[in-house]
């Protein structure tokens, strides 16, 4: 078995002019949850329908579990469970009939087809809504469904498009406990969002997506404690006393921004990674007599980290999507907490 | 929870489609309307059974209500079989299961073909009732009864087949409009009072035309039927599925034998010959000049496994329309081998001037979506719908020549077809002159194509040699 359930290499997607994707590449580890994350037309979907053998990429190559998706696409699909960003229901059709259409069609026969459709149905707390037709459903029994249906033939990887995309946050939590019991199952999944902050929750890694191509891979505590878009890093400053004197030394200092006051200190600014100058900027309040009781580095939320990757990228005057070298000139596999330059 | 209504054996398309189906408004209110007037006339009849004729208007009637059942509401109701499953998304899901979109395909068509069948069986017991009122030829009314339904089978495999187009005309306005227009002149004939009783007594059996009109009407119903299922099924599937070669292996062996029988002068009448071969050769030119199938490796190595010989087979066979190109030279060879033969009956100019605009009419539509370098899968939709533009273009200016007093700027659009066809139905123009246009525009057209074929070809012969990994690449082995 390969050691990756999902690689992928210098793929490109193009339809006519549009370079859907472009030269992406990337490896997902067995048993890991993988974020993909994207704004709309970032290249998401296409790149996940050519890992699930209903697209074919233009140049470059994609394996589920070692297998190529385009040379073996019957053997992929087994290997995975497939949930797609939008999908309707069928009318005149209970969940239970539902989940049996596919079970036949997945070659299911007999007691076994019924047991197993017992057991997903279970799982996805859908026995009470057996008889119910499919397309009376909520969205988020909709999406129960769906996984149920994906689930049927226990693949070993799911690539999920989107799966919280319009669901209440009930339905939500619902979901995200779903998918963390799956992960400890040893299932590997690929899902896409545009919450960023469930996803870093429940992904072991983040992958993002801009323009067709990879901009970042890594996992989301590496991203909270990156710095952002100008290399500064955000500190949490508490005084025992005026919060004000805070303010006032910070403005005399260099490297140093004053960024807001709060009710017992404030936010500063540093403008640089480095934690041993953060140490010295530490030393020079106390030998400013500032009264520091706390004094700690500020996480980021996930939105900020990835439109401070966009920043960065737009930046860059290399970042002019260009059109795809051949396929001879692969570049290499995006390593796991770096962002492109 | 009850799940035993079907057993394993059936399709679990057929299961899905007869599950939903039975349940829809649409076929229990045909099913119900049909018994219940079938119910009304037959008791109104039966009380009122003084005249030698009320048999055959009883079997008027349940024929009549039994056509418009399974020839125009049943058939229509394939039109959004695979659209809405395009639309929905749940195609995707379908063919990531062990169903193939052939699977899919014949599974939706099957459905209602079965909903039809339903429908067959509950008027059988009107007939054997129908059958004490007495003048019932039996053989005659199943055979009848029997061609129906095979022709409801037919239009619902073309409602199907073209309800996987993404475009909206081909896919609503032909069957929409289509299927009424031919109601229309179905009840008109059925209407007629002598019309059934010469299409019972056509269907007895008893004639030398019957056993060569309805074996023949069955084995071109099956031929079309086939291929808009088979175009239906290409338009879903994705890119692994072949279904190109099998296709125009079957469209091979059924055109020559065509040439054989029309070699053997079985076939005296000339445009007997033409309808035949533009029956035969109308949906695979469609279709294969059109495909959008994109050569991927699977379908390649199948090929290329035999050496030489498969490369040159899959130059013919290969998915994707320049292949398909190189696969219509063939058959057009084949087509013309019975009018090469020189039988007497073809040996006329305006015959074979008609043949080769005939041809001329289906390739030229396959010229214009490629040099426009259409993409997609719905390329066949374009076909279709340029071939019926340049139609009525054709006969549009047919018309302006009707009021002109010269015709001659026909000759301004000789490069179009279908215009040469409508310039053979005015006697001003010579026939030497339109079979010599028809033979230069045809020409034109297949060079035009053969270039862009062998350009495009070459290209994703290229393509894939490169993608392939050195293991499986069939010069390494």
């Amino acid at each position: 078995m390969s050691d990756s359930a999902i690689t992928v290499h210098n793929l490109y997607r193009f339809f006519g002019p549009l370079q859907a994707v472009n030269g992406i590449s990337f490896e997902i580890p067995h048993g890991s949850v993988c974020g993909f994350v994207g704004a709309n037309g970032a290249g998401k979907t296409t790149a996940m329908r050519i890992l699930a053998s209903l697209d074919y990429p233009t140049m470059g190559h994609a394996e589920i579990c070692g297998i190529n998706v385009v040379h073996h696409p019957a053997e992929v699909r087994r290997l995975i469970g497939w949930m797609p960003d939008h999908f309707g229901n069928y009318d005149n059709m209970t969940v239970l009939e539902y989940l049996d259409f596919y079970a036949r069609a997945l070659g299911y026969k007999g007691a076994e087809r019924r047991q197993r459709i017992d057991e997903v149905m279970e799982f996805t707390d859908l026995v009470s809504l057996a008889d119910r037709f499919s397309n009376k459903l909520s969205k988020g029994m909709t999406q129960r469904l769906c996984l149920g249906r994906s689930l049927l033939h226990d693949p070993q990887v799911l690539i999920m498009d989107e799966p919280a995309a319009g669901l209440d946050p009930k339905a939500r939590v619902e979901l995200k406990h779903l998918i963390r019991v799956l992960a400890k199952e040893g299932k590997t999944i690929f899902i896409s969002s545009h919450i960023l902050s469930e996803l870093g929750e429940m992904c072991d890694s983040l992958l993002f997506i801009n323009n067709g191509r990879i901009v970042h891979h890594g996992d989301s505590e590496s991203l909270k404690r990156s710095s952002d878009a100008l290399g500064g890093v955000l500190y949490d400053v508490q005084l025992d006393g005026d919060p004000q004197a805070l303010s006032d030394w910070a403005i005399l200092q260099p490297n140093i921004e004053f960024l807001e006051s709060r009710k017992t200190g404030g936010r500063i600014r540093i403008d640089t990674e480095d934690p041993t100058k953060a140490a010295d900027v530490l030393a020079r309040m106390i030998r400013d007599n500032l009264r520091v009781i706390d004094f700690h580095r500020e996480q980021r939320n996930l939105e900020d980290a990835f439109i401070d990757i966009l920043a960065n990228l737009e930046k860059d005057q290399n970042f002019i999507p260009v059109p795809p070298p051949l396929p001879a000139a692969n570049p290499p596999a995006v390593p796991q907490g770096q962002a492109l330059p | 929870m009850h799940l035993s209504d079907f057993p394993d054996r059936l399709s679990p398309m057929l299961v899905k489609e007869l599950r939903q189906g039975l349940r829809s408004r649409s076929f229990i209110a045909v099913f119900l309307t049909l018994q219940a007037v079938l119910g009304i006339i037959l008791l109104t009849a039966s009380a009122a059974a003084t005249s030698d004729h009320a048999g055959s208007s009883i079997s008027n009637i349940i024929f009549s209500f039994f056509s418009i059942a399974v020839l125009i509401i049943q058939p229509l109701r394939g039109i959004g079989a695979l659209s809405s499953e395009v639309k929905e998304n749940t195609i995707d899901m379908m063919v990531l299961t062990r169903l193939s979109a052939w699977r899919i395909v014949t599974g939706k068509w099957s459905a209602i073909v079965s909903q039809s069948a339903l429908i067959l069986v509950t008027i059988i017991p009107y007939l054997i009732l129908r059958y004490f009122f007495g003048g019932m030829n039996l053989l005659g009314e199943i055979v009848l009864l029997g061609l129906i339904f095979f022709t409801s089978a037919t239009l619902t495999a073309i409602t199907v087949g073209l309800s996987a187009s993404a475009s909206v005309i081909l896919r609503s306005v032909l069957p929409v409009v289509g299927l009424p227009i031919g109601g229309y002149i179905l009840m008109v004939f059925l209407t007629y009072q002598s019309g059934i009783s010469e299409l019972v007594e056509y269907c007895a059996l008893e004639k030398k035309e019957s056993w060569i009109g309805l074996p023949l009407f069955l084995a071109a119903s099956t031929y079309i039927g086939f291929f808009f299922l088979s175009a239906g099924t290409s338009l879903i599937a994705t890119y692994a599925e072949n279904h190109s070669t099998l296709r125009r292996l079957i469209s091979l062996v059924v055109a020559s034998g065509a040439a054989v029988v029309c070699s053997m002068s079985s076939v005296t009448d000339p445009y007997i010959a033409i309808g035949v071969f533009a029956v035969i050769l109308a949906p695979i030119f469609a279709i294969s000049l059109t495909e959008f199938a994109p050569l991927v490796s699977p379908a390649y190595q199948k090929f290329v496994k035999y050496g030489s010989l498969g490369k040159l087979a899959g130059l013919f066979l290969f998915p994707g329309w320049p292949s398909g190109v190189f696969f219509c030279v063939i058959l057009t060879g084949i087509s013309f081998v019975p009018f090469l033969m020189n039988h007497p009956s073809y040996n006329t100019k305006e015959f074979y001037a008609t043949g080769l605009a005939c041809l001329g009419t289906l390739l030229f539509p396959a010229v214009v979506i490629n040099l426009l370098r259409m993409q997609g899968p719905h390329r066949v939709s374009h076909y279709v719908l340029f071939g019926i533009a340049s139609c009525i273009f054709a006969v549009v200016l047919a018309g302006i020549s009707e009021s002109m007093s010269s015709r001659d700027f026909l000759w301004l659009f000789i490069w179009l077809p279908p215009v040469i066809l409508t310039m053979q139905t005015i006697s001003a123009f010579d026939d030497s002159m339109l079979l010599m246009a028809a033979g230069i525009v045809d020409v034109g057209l297949f060079c035009l194509l053969l270039i862009l074929a062998q350009h495009s070809y070459r290209a994703s012969i290229g393509e894939i040699k490169k993608s392939l990994p050195d293991h499986e690449h069939p010069t390494a082995q």
